[in-house]
Formats: C-alpha cells, sequence, structure tokens
C-alpha cells in the first residue's frame, strides 16, 4: 500500500487517517503518522530499541493505547519513535518492539506538541485492507 | 428530531428532544451570528450527549465561544449531584487547570513601547516556550510532588512572586484535596522538566494596555486604568495534565460497567463522584491544576524580572488567576434550594459574584474578575461576576474566543512571515518559537472575542469592566 497516512482537519484539532495491508502495518503507520505531526519531516533514525507491551477491551483502545504510548515516550523519554516490530499483535493485546532515537535539537525540529489521543470519532475499519480514524488534542 | 428553541436574543434550548437519552436541556448563549457558527461543528451534539450523563442538574450549558471538542463541547459547563451524579475527566480536559493570569503595571503605554521589542526579547529569553523545551528547575520526584500538593504557594515558598498573590488565585493557587499518589509515575515523568514552561498551542505571554474602561468603579477596584500595560500569561498543567486525563479516561471507562454506566460517546467516559475512581481522579484533578498554578506563576516571577531589568521596576501586581479546565465541589441553588455539585467547566472561567466567601477580600464588594483572553493579536477583556451568573450558569462564563478554523486551513491561508508583518502595521510584535505556530494562531482562525464577550455581558452572566489590546506577543 503506498499512503501510510493522512492527516485530517479538525476546527480546533488535527487527526490521522492511517492505512495498512496487515494490523501491523496500520499500528506501525499509526504512529509515523503522530510522530509526523510531532517532528514534522525531520529524519528520524532506528538505532534505539524499546520494548513495549499492551492490553486493551477492544481494537479501538488498543490503538488509543498504543498512540498513547507512542505519545508518552516521545513527551516524557525524548524517544522519537521511527518504526515497529510487533511479536504480537491482535484485537487486545500488542507486544514487541518500537524503534527510533533520542529527541535531538539540532537535528530535529518539532512543530507540534501533542497533548492526547482521543476517542473522538476513533475508528478502526476492516475492508479487505486495514483503516483507522484517530484525533489528536493538539 | 426537534431542532434548537431560540429563547431569548442571547439563549437558545437544545430540548430533551433533540436526541434519545437526554435527561436534561441544552442551553447555549449565543446571539443570530455565533449561533450559527455553533451549528456548524458538533457542538449541540456534544451538548446533548453531556445531557445523557447521569446525575447532573440543571442544564447542560454552552457558552457563546463553544466549539467541537472531544466528548463535552469546549465552553461546556455541567453540575453533577454530589450524591448521585459522576466526575468525568474529559469533562475537565486533558490541559487541566489550563488558565489564564492578569498581571497589572505601574506604567503608561508610553513608558512601554519605545522598548517593546527589547521587553519582549528578555521574556522570551527568560520564559521557556514552545514544543519540547524543558523548564529552568530541575526537579526531583520529591519536589514534583510538593508542587502537586502546595501548587502557587510551592512556587511562592521557593522564591516566585510573593505571598499577596496568592489571595488573587482561584482557590489561592492550591486545590486542597490534591494527592500526588494517585498522580501516575507515568504523568509525573511527563510534566517533572515542564515545570515553568508556556507550552505551544494558544499558550501565549502577552504585554497588553488597557484600551477601554466600561466599569469604572470595578476597574479601580481591580487596580485598572487607561493606557495602563497589563500583562497576560496563558497556559496550564503541560504533559502532567495531559498524562492524568488520560490515565483516567482509561480508569473510567474500564469501572464503568461495574457501576451500570453507559455512555454515547467514549471520550465522556465518567464514574459516580462517591466511587473509588472518582476521588482518586478528583485527587489527581487537583494536583495537576496545582501543578498550573505553580507553572503560571513562575512565568509571572521572570515576567517581573524582565519588566525590572528593561522597563524600570518590575511591580507587577497580580489582578487575578482563573481556571478554564475544571472540575470542583460548589454549592448553588438548584430547584430552589441549596446543593452542593461539582460543576465540571470545560473551556469556561467561574464568574462568581460580590459577597462571595471564595473571592478575595479586596474584590469582595464587586465580584471576581472574570479574564477573557483573545486570539493572538485581538483585543482581550477583563470581566465581573455577576449574580445571574450564579442563577442561571454555575457561576460560569465564557474563556475566550473560540477557534472557527483548522490549524491546517489557518497554515495554508498565511505565512509566518506575512503574519508577523500584518501585526507589526497593527502595532503588535511578535516572538514565537515556532513559524507554523504562529500562523495556527493566526486571529482570524478565531470567532471574534469581542462579539462572544458581547453577548455575555448582555446575557447578564458577566459584566464587562476593560479591554485590552495586545502590543507584543511571546508563542510557543
Amino acid at each position: 500500500m503506498d499512503e501510510r497516512f493522512r492527516i485530517l482537519e479538525h476546527p480546533a484539532d488535527v487527526g490521522i487517517e492511517a492505512y495498512g495491508e496487515t494490523l501491523q502495518e496500520l499500528f506501525e503507520n499509526s504512529a509515523v503518522g503522530l510522530i509526523s505531526i510531532i517532528a514534522g519531516s525531520s529524519k528520524i533514525e532506528s538505532g534505539h530499541r524499546l520494548h513495549v507491551s499492551i492490553e486493551s477491551t477492544d481494537i479501538e483502545n488498543l490503538l488509543v493505547r498504543w498512540l498513547s504510548e507512542i505519545l508518552y515516550l516521545s513527551d516524557a523519554e525524548q524517544f522519537i519513535f521511527a518504526r515497529a516490530d510487533f511479536e504480537k499483535i491482535s484485537q487486545t493485546l500488542l507486544k514487541g518492539f518500537v524503534f527510533g532515537e533520542r529527541y535531538d535539537p539540532a537535528k530535529h525540529q518539532l512543530q507540534m506538541s501533542v497533548k492526547a489521543v482521543t476517542y473522538h470519532q476513533l475508528k478502526v475499519r476492516r475492508q479487505g485492507t486495514w483503516s483507522a480514524t484517530v484525533f489528536l488534542d493538539v | 428530531m426537534s431542532v434548537l428553541q431560540k429563547l431569548n436574543d442571547y439563549r437558545y434550548v437544545v430540548p430533551k428532544s433533540f436526541r434519545p437519552g437526554m435527561k436534561i436541556e441544552g442551553l447555549i448563549y449565543a446571539d443570530e451570528e455565533l449561533i450559527k457558527q455553533i451549528e456548524k461543528d458538533q457542538t449541540l451534539d456534544q451538548v446533548a450527549n453531556v445531557a445523557t450523563l447521569p446525575g447532573l442538574v440543571g442544564r447542560s450549558l454552552a457558552m457563546p465561544d463553544a466549539h467541537q471538542g472531544y466528548g463535552f463541547p469546549i465552553g461546556g459547563v455541567a453540575a453533577a449531584d454530589m450524591e448521585k451524579g459522576i466526575i468525568s475527566a474529559g469533562g475537565v480536559g486533558f490541559d487541566i487547570n489550563c488558565g489564564v493570569r492578569v498581571l497589572s503595571s505601574d506604567y503608561h503605554i508610553d513608558q512601554v513601547q519605545p522598548n517593546i521589542d527589547q521587553l519582549l526579547n528578555q521574556m522570551f529569553r527568560d520564559i521557556p516556550c514552545g514544543t519540547g523545551k524543558s523548564g529552568l528547575v530541575d526537579l526531583s520526584f520529591e519536589q514534583l510532588d510538593e508542587v502537586l500538593e502546595n501548587g502557587a504557594h510551592w512556587a511562592v515558598k521557593n522564591g516566585y512572586g510573593s505571598y499577596e498573590d496568592l489571595h488573587h488565585i482561584e482557590e489561592t493557587g492550591k486545590i486542597p484535596n490534591a494527592d500526588p499518589g494517585m498522580v501516575s509515575a507515568r504523568a509525573k515523568k511527563r510534566g517533572r522538566n515542564q515545570l515553568g514552561t508556556l507550552g505551544s498551542g494558544n499558550h501565549f505571554a502577552e504585554v497588553q494596555y488597557v484600551s477601554e474602561i466600561f466599569d469604572d468603579n470595578a476597574a479601580k477596584v481591580f487596580g485598572l486604568w487607561q493606557n495602563q500595560i497589563v500583562v497576560m500569561i496563558h497556559s496550564g498543567s503541560r504533559g502532567l495534565g495531559h498524562q492524568v486525563c488520560t490515565d483516567y479516561l482509561e480508569i473510567m471507562q474500564e469501572a464503568m460497567p461495574q457501576y451500570g454506566i453507559s455512555i454515547v460517546d467514549r471520550q465522556l467516559a465518567c464514574v459516580p463522584i462517591k466511587s473509588q475512581e472518582g476521588q482518586s481522579y478528583l485527587k489527581a484533578m487537583a494536583a495537576a491544576a496545582n501543578f498550573a498554578f505553580a507553572n503560571r506563576q513562575m512565568m509571572s516571577h521572570w515576567t517581573r524580572q524582565a519588566f525590572a531589568r528593561v522597563i524600570g521596576n518590575g511591580n507587577l501586581k497580580l489582578v487575578y488567576d482563573v481556571c478554564h479546565n475544571i472540575a470542583k465541589e460548589e454549592v448553588h441553588i438548584v430547584d430552589g434550594s441549596r446543593k452542593k455539585v461539582l460543576v465540571h467547566r470545560k473551556g469556561a472561567t467561574r464568574a462568581y459574584p460580590k459577597h462571595r466567601p471564595e473571592i478575595p477580600q479586596d474584590y469582595f464588594e464587586i465580584g471576581q474578575p472574570v479574564l477573557i483572553p483573545g486570539s493572538m493579536g485581538t483585543c482581550s477583556y477583563v470581566l465581573v461576576g455577576t449574580e445571574k451568573a450564579m442563577e442561571e450558569t454555575f457561576g460560569s462564563s465564557c474563556h475566550g474566543a473560540g477557534r472557527a478554523m483548522s490549524r491546517t486551513a489557518a497554515k495554508k491561508s498565511t505565512t509566518a512571515e506575512q503574519l508577523i508583518q500584518q501585526l507589526k502595521e497593527k502595532g503588535i510584535h511578535v516572538r514565537g518559537a515556532s513559524r507554523s505556530g504562529l500562523t495556527e494562531e493566526k486571529p482570524d482562525a478565531y470567532k471574534d472575542v469581542s462579539l462572544v464577550v458581547e453577548v455575555v455581558h448582555q446575557a447578564g452572566i458577566a459584566r464587562k469592566v476593560a479591554k485590552m489590546i495586545p502590543i507584543g506577543v511571546i508563542k510557543g
């Protein structure tokens, strides 16, 4: 699939529509979309690795928790996400590694502070391939 | 589906027939112009959705600056019965105690304007702002807990401002039931390096002058006079507050089924106030609110220093500091009798009238200052709370202009250079950490704040005291 994500407009905030052939791809592309909002077109290396493990009640909840984790890592740990390698992913569980690099003000141009990932108009769909819509409070 | 009912020139009712499940009516404060703008997005649906929550009293309210938010509309007010009602983390919002304060100076505009560039440069150097910017204070987690417990009191004790300031802050800058133990380690980690930072988005520090006085007596009591230089600071609880809300949205969603609560929008997740989860949230929310009070207090200190260095004296008196995003236990008259309720203000300002014990002694005969920031480069207002607000809105009023244009549309329609030039031509000097941040916040991306304030004034839920126009802006 060529297009990984698209940025959506909202009167006060900003959204992501992400796509993927697989659930893994969908989740990875959603996170790349989130980081593009935070760090613009800065190039992100994938030299650092962290383990993540997230449980949820359903697929939409899993997406919010996953993106909230990526946001937390960027805001609190200064870890900027580049890609993911999932050991396991289901509707309610995600386990694996995220790769990225430490925030470097000399190299990365941060564009926008994202406050949170919301449940507003949240949707995860599967029609052949996967797509998801999620809005961020910025 | 039934439509909106016009009650009078400034009030529109969202009847219970608007959507199934509404337990109370909705009420929107707007004139014909603003209601058209409000109807363009999902504000009405969100006012109606709030009205489906259990245990609310009165009406689900929206102020004239209301626009679509998440779960609750921005500009929404809802009060829950303390015994049977709920607390909703989304009803407070991600930026807990996002708020605004105004500091008044001894200076006439003519004494400051010639040095405005230098003053802004100094403030821009001294107040950390923008995305990813760390604060100047390196706090241990133990010290952070002290901030969360004591708010602006911590800041004053540590040399940021004076004890006099505390009298002029809502809740004296310290919500008493804060418990840092209810704030997750993740929230603390996210916020630890952000204390004393402005942030980005719509947060700003502005040097303004008083351009018009509407109420001589109230202005005098608040220490405001024609052509006086004042400073307005708009910021919140930064990543710490955002994470507290994120954490408790999840906790509330998980707990809801055990209390038999079902909701129409996941962002409205809520639990009974009396529940263990509800009590924990209120303690964590208070801690995040205290972080925001300390944050604004520290930035005021640096602003005073900048004034002292560039202009002459840093004698800036705190007029007042109000919360825009908060839930508070208050006593109001409901159906003719006094009742304890939990008032959710999501993008709304407390607007208490005179003779309320909660307001500062020196404002006791006038009422509480209600501070309304405009968008960048437009005007701002100081209003005063009224009895009418107590009767109709649980003592609440509007909080700002309210966004009207998406960030992407705002960015597309102008460049940062054009915007800086346009503002300069209007006599407004700007320092911004991010060029895209500036254009996203361009003045016409917002509703007309004067229109919003006029509706509030005409409806009587706050009264105009003074208008301010910026001469210098610092944006994150």
